[in-house]
């Protein structure tokens, strides 16, 4: 019964119809138009729906409308005083923007919410305060750091709303590298720790994510998954749905185009809705439209399937055995990709070694889980262009991959990527909604939108495949390497989504860190009947690389050579080919040793931590973007040519920029493909486009969300966009100065090629004085040639990697390193384990911005940190998920976040735009070995197998106890 | 994950409420804070067609000092009204200063957002195992006052949950408060909880102690209460018996967590197996017995 009730929100009364089972989160959303409050999980686990009631924080998920009559309520949008019809930002919000407390932004809302309560009841909160106030307040991004730099620091925003006199600057670094250390301040924009230049409107509730947009007569899509996890399809009944009122569409795979579609083009296994065969619980079935998401999932409840059930594998081991299921009937023995490497000769070196020392290691199951919940919104325009609203971080591979399966150009594709909350990987490949939503679309002629339920992510899956890895390490008296080899069974799920490249990443990126002149890997993606895995942060190598890290940390011990030396020992050179033809350019892995190690107070700790307390030191590095693009060949249609044979160069550029100037001269407008997904790709990008042009940042704007807009960047998947985005976008922008320096010299009365930009002049070079407004010099281009646009374009190095198959994965421009030092304390008695403290140095190159540098490491800590000891995804002996919500499965807390001390080693990158590399994945990849190094450190036990939980580490020393009368923490670096 | 298209009921007193309830007998479910009845609703675990909101009932609300009458309570206790949120509890000056114990719950459980909604009344009747409230309410010797149109009954809130997620509650009855005999000398409580994450996770298991000591340190009174590790939150009455009369000391500590691990009957789950909740309920015990003790010598300077 529709009840009309008055609610109070922000100040204004809201009389308004609603039904007694709306929560207050819709009627906000959908009935209010107020999208600040997030829906990311539903069920009072996140907190991005916090908004206050009289005052106090609640998940307005969880309170009917109705029960809230009459009671001030107060959301994001009604914070900060009205001002000239402005609102301005109060104190806390400008500490968020200014801080580094926001990267995606998604989680932001609730966050402000929850501390704008907690500092009207205490101002002056102590950090633990802090901590217990923000408990219930997920963010996947930022580590939290930022977050509590931001309230602790609340006060200094107060008043003139500056930071900068009361800032301590223990932080932030801000140091640039070899090239302006010979010239101090000759960067402006570069190099300097600016606010994310979305920060005001995502702190504010103004940015729109996806399932924020609503378009004129848009309906909502639900899709039904299999219930079972392997059988075919023997009936489906959709007649009940169809009889429901208000259901537009219902579709099954028989209204699906036939093609397959997935992520690399010799692997194209997943059908839009399964056809005949189901593969995992979840997979796609059949898919609805309807007037509202109610309904639709009512709709979704209706329709009938009959399975004939197949047995169903869900373990790598038992997928390969004989007369396994198959999964799918192409790969045989579920085995979809294969990798044999050998490079030099392991059996050799291994019988010269001083010391072999083999081990397994067992990784887990782990979802990117980022805040935002995937969803799309689909339309057809009556010229036939397909027009897709995606949260996406690939926005061209969507483009991409809606051609392939519609048989349509390219080119009648328009994606737009609207603010995206967060994406690890888990948005990097077209999604059932993408594809569902267009065809809905097409039948309803009506904007479909479709959003996936936190439980649906984890059912469609593409998180990190787990891996059995069988390890092999040789290495001489004094503990350099002489030889490795490896055998890893990755378990992919049922589909191959990423799975052909984490196979192969899952060796290549191993020789990256330390010489190793003998090296082989075997590797196997075996298919299963589970969500597909795909690519998550650090694609393929963490858990390689924590298997590793832990092996070298063991070997150490027994050679009682000290973890940190035996590294050094080992380190990676600059200018490096290593064996498996990877071309390591800038590389200053050992300054981040040194550095690490002095910082921590590593030589006076190591070894001398009483029991229950650890230190642990993990290393690693990630490429600066792929070598080479995804599919092979030009940008067209596959169906048009079959694909061109692989040549070792681009066939087209990775990255393309475009750079309008308005034609006053006072705005640049910066156009590219690439996607911002958090990571801050478009404020990096912004102070590119700024530095090369020569103006402030605060004139250039940032068009990255329209295909229709902004040329291709292959988007934002193994750390390529600074890279590659920034040299499109520099050579862009030079190409603008290179147009106005005749105009310019013309005025200034010099040569062309004596004319400077800078700080919104152009100037004649060693005489700053001589200058003119840049803006003059754009008009008086504009007035005799029309548009000010400069274009440019990236292509990574031609002749990357080596000749051997797979020799492409694992190639890039250039390399990052860091090394990780991660302390310790375990509850003896019950296993529990608290991460304290981090400390970090990476070699990045040159930091474009050194706040987003170190918004990503600690984003990237206390992600893998929790991936270490407390995330998996866990399922039962049917292959069901037991924990697909936000309090099964887990994620560090603001709690349970380590402290983290984050810096940067002088470096410059001479393949990188200004000397920057990469940061966001490889940031990752110390976290695991440092932090179960520090767990073995602090219990004497070494846990191989992920995560390192509390049980297992209170098992395993119940088992040494029983076998040995060692006492606790003698065993791992006390030798 | 929407709520079902259900009828909600507004009330201003309790007779309402349990005539509404009595109304639409098993179709009908009360409503207080809403932070299980939602989830369950939303996710299907639960259906109802009818909500009952108790949110009007002003008298539900609050805490009081009340003086004793009952076999329990012969001295003051405190009376919490079924509808008062945890953070209400929580900060509550009568709490803090007659059973402060109870914070060693309220600090610890779910997020600040939840304890605003949330209420006693509904942590006690959810029934769930893992709630972190009966396990200290009963070890401080608290009982379930429950009304219905023939009157209040009171019982001891051991025998309150009688099953997961079922309660003593008979149709027509609510809970209306719980009460707490307010602190005294030679009494002192304590609750231990372990989860596998800092911030916001519920109980892997849980052990609560109360425990009274006469004026030569001899234990007259002990309350050891286990949670998360059996169908209903459990009183180990064994641990009484064999240690009343006995000192606290590290064999009395060893004993209560021994008896208390052998009187847990966990499930294994996600969170963790049944063995290794048996040894939390032991480190537990001994942790939340000796803060007991601790407390009780506090409690006398
Ligand atoms: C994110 C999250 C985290 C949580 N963490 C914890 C935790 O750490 N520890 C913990 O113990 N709990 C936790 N909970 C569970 C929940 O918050 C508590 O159990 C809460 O106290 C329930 O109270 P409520 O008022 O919300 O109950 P409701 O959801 O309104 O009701 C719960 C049940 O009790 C019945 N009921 C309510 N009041 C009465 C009454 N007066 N008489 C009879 N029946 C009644 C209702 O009909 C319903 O069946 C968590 C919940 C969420 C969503
Ligand atoms: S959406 Fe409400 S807490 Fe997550
Ligand atoms: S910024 Fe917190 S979830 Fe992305």
């Amino acid at each position: 019964m529709t009840l009309v009730r008055t609610l109070l929100v922000n100040g204004q009364r809201h009389t308004l119809a609603v039904e007694p089972f709306d929560t207050l989160l819709d009627v906000l959303r959908d009935k209010l138009n107020l999208t600040g409050a997030k829906k990311a999980c539903n069920v009072g686990d996140c907190g991005a729906c916090t908004v206050l009631v009289d005052g106090r924080p609640v998940n307005s998920c969880l309170v009917l409308a109705v029960e809230v009559e009459g009671r001030p309520i107060t959301t994001i949008e009604g914070l900060g005083e009205m001002r000239e019809g402005v609102r301005e930002l109060e104190p806390l919000q400008k500490a968020f923007v200014h801080e580094g407390g926001i990267q995606c932004g998604y989680c932001t809302p609730g966050m402000v919410m929850a501390a704008t309560a907690l500092l009207s009841r205490n101002p002056k909160p102590t950090t633990d305060e802090i901590k217990n106030a923000l408990a219930g307040n997920l963010c996947r991004c930022t580590g939290y750091a930022g977050i509590v730099r931001a309230v602790q620091r609340c006060e200094n925003y107060r008043d003139d709303g500056t930071c900068a006199a009361k800032r301590d600057g223990a932080h932030v670094p801000g140091r640039i590298s070899r090239e302006s250390a010979a010239e101090p301040g000759r960067y402006r924009s570069v190099g300097e720790s600016l606010p994310r230049i979305d920060a005001v409107d995502k702190v504010t509730g103004r940015a729109l994510y996806t399932a924020d947009i609503r378009l004129p007569g848009m309906i909502y899509g639900k899709i039904l998954g299999s219930t079972i996890a392997h059988g075919t399809i023997r009936r489906i009944d959709v007649s009940r749905a169809a009889a429901l009122d208000g259901v537009l569409a219902v579709i099954t795979g028989a209204d699906v185009p036939d093609t397959t579609y997935g992520v690399s083009p010799a692997r194209y296994d997943e059908h839009v809705l399964a056809k005949q065969k189901v593969r995992h619980v979840g997979d796609p079935v059949a898919a609805v439209a309807a007037i509202d998401e109610r309904t639709a999932e009512r709709a979704v409840a209706l329709i009938d399937v009959e399975y004939d059930e197949l047995p169903a594998v869900l373990d790598v081991f038992e997928a390969t055995a004989d007369g396994a299921p198959l999964v799918h009937e192409r790969y045989a023995r579920n085995i979809g990709t294969e990798v044999h490497q050998h490079f030099g000769d392991v059996d050799a070196a291994f019988a010269r070694c001083d010391h072999v020392r083999e081990e397994v290691f067992t990784g887990n199951h782990i979802y990117q889980c980022p805040l935002e919940p995937h969803a799309a919104i689909a339309r057809w325009d009556s010229d036939g262009t397909l027009v897709l609203y995606t949260s996406t971080q690939a926005p061209h591979y969507v483009q991409y991959m809606l051609a392939h399966v519609f048989h349509i150009p390219v080119g009648r594709v328009r994606v737009i990527r609207p603010a995206v909350g967060g994406g690890f990987g888990g948005k990097a490949a077209t999604t059932p909604l993408d594809l569902c939503a267009a065809v809905l679309s097409r039948k309803t002629g009506r904007p479909v939108t479709m959003r996936y339920s936190r439980e649906e992510m984890f059912h469609y899956g593409r998180g990190r495949h787990k891996q059995h890895m069988t390890f092999k390490l040789g290495v001489d008296r004094d503990g350099r390497i002489q030889a490795f080899s490896s055998e890893i069974y990755l378990d992919g799920g049922a589909y191959s989504s990423f799975g052909v490249a984490t196979a192969y990443y899952a060796g290549s990126m191993i020789p990256t860190l330390y010489h190793i002149p003998n090296y082989k890997y075997d590797g196997y993606r075996v298919m299963t009947n589970k969500p597909a895995c795909g690519a998550m942060r650090g694609h393929g190598v963490p858990q390689p690389r924590f298997a590793f890290e832990c092996l070298l940390n063991m070997i150490a011990d027994d050679l009682s050579i000290d973890p940190v030396e035996i590294r050094r020992r080992n380190a990676m050179d600059p200018n490096t080919r290593t064996v498996n033809d990877m071309d390591i350019q800038s590389c200053e892995f050992r300054a981040t040793l040194d550095a690490v190690e002095k910082k921590s107070g590593w030589r006076s700790k190591y070894g001398r931590l009483p029991p229950g307390r650890g230190i642990g030191i993990g290393c690693g590095g990630f490429v600066s973007g792929a070598g080479y693009c995804i599919y092979r060949g030009q940008v067209q249609l596959s169906h048009e040519k079959g694909p061109e044979p692989f040549q070792k160069h681009s066939i087209f550029p990775h990255a393309n920029a475009i750079v309008k100037i308005s034609e006053d001269g006072m705005a640049a407008v910066c156009m590219i493909g690439a996607a911002e997904i958090g990571q801050g790709s478009d404020t990096v990008l912004a102070q590119i486009c700024a530095e090369s042009l020569g103006i402030p940042v605060s004139r250039v704007r940032m068009r990255s969300e329209d295909s229709d807009i902004s040329p291709i960047d292959l988007g934002a998947y193994s750390s390529r966009v600074t890279l590659m985005g920034g040299h499109a976008v520099s050579r862009a922008a030079a190409a603008v100065v290179e147009m106005l320096r005749p105009y310019a010299a013309k005025l200034l009365g010099c040569e062309s090629s004596e004319v400077r930009a800078r700080d919104g002049k152009m100037f004649v070079e060693g005489d700053a004085s001589r200058s003119v407004d840049w803006a003059e010099a754009a008009r008086k281009y504009f007035n005799e040639n029309g548009p000010l646009v400069g274009s440019g374009c990236y292509k990574p190095p031609d002749g990357l990697g080596g000749d051997y198959k797979g020799a492409t994965v694992g190639t890039s421009p250039a390399y990052s390193f860091g090394s990780a030092v991660c302390e310790v304390s375990v509850d003896l008695e019950t296993g529990k384990v608290r991460v304290e403290r981090f400390t970090d140095y990476h070699d990045c190159g040159t930091p474009i911005n050194p706040q987003a540098v170190h918004g990503q490491v600690e984003g990237a800590i206390v992600m893998t940190a929790g991936e270490t000891i407390m995330e998996d995804v866990q399922f039962d002996a049917k292959g069901r998920i037991l924990n697909p919500n936000l309090h099964g499965y887990l994620m560090m807390s603001i709690k349970d976040a380590p402290e983290i001390f984050s810096d940067l080693v002088d470096s410059y990158e001479p393949r990188g735009p200004f000397g920057a590399k990469e940061i966001g994945e490889g940031a990752t990849l110390p976290v695991l070995g440092a932090v179960a190094h520090a767990i073995a450190n602090a219990t004497g036990v070494w846990i191989k197998d992920l995560p390192i939980t509390p049980e297992k580490i209170l098992a395993a020393l119940r088992e040494r106890q029983r076998t040995t009368d060692v006492p606790a923490a003698a065993a791992v670096g006390t030798a | 994950m929407y709520v079902p298209e259900i009828e909600l009921h507004e009330c201003d007193s309790i007779e309402q409420a349990a005539a509404l309830m009595t109304r639409y007998g098993g179709e009908a479910r009360l409503l207080a804070g809403g932070t299980d009845l939602l989830v369950d609703l939303k996710t299907q675990r639960l259906r109802t067609s009818h909500l009952v909101s108790l949110r009007r009932v002003a008298v539900l609300r609050g805490v009081t000092l009340e003086e004793g009458n009952g076999p329990r309570s012969a001295g003051a206790f405190v009376r919490i009204g079924a509808l008062t949120t945890i953070n209400e509890l929580d900060a509550a000056p009568l709490v803090r200063r007659h059973c402060a114990p109870l914070l060693d719950a309220t600090r610890e459980m779910a997020t600040d957002q939840v304890r605003n909604l949330a209420t006693v009344g509904g942590n006690l009747a959810s029934a769930v195992p893992c709630a972190d409230l009966p396990p200290i309410l009963i070890a401080l010797g608290a009982t379930a006052v429950i009304w219905s149109r023939a009157g209040e009954r009171v019982i001891p809130l051991e025998t309150f949950c009688v099953g997961p997620r079922q309660t003593a509650l008979q149709q027509g009855e609510l809970l209306v408060a719980v009460r707490v005999p307010a602190a005294r000398a030679g009494f002192g409580a304590a609750y231990a909880r372990f989860a596998l994450r800092e911030g916001n996770a519920i109980a892997v298991a849980s052990v609560a102690a109360g425990l009274a000591l006469a004026d030569d340190g001899a234990i007259s009174e002990l309350r050891i209460v286990l949670g998360a590790v059996a169908p209903t939150p459990a009183l180990v009455a064994k641990a009484n018996t064999a240690l009343i009369g006995r000192p606290v000391d590290d064999e009395a500590i060893e004993r209560a967590a021994s008896i208390a691990r052998q009187a847990a009957s966990p499930i294994s789950d996600i969170r963790g197996s049944a063995e290794y909740r048996r040894e939390l309920v032991d480190v537990l015990t001994r942790r939340a017995l000796a803060a007991a003790a601790q407390r009780v010598r506090e409690n006398r300077t």
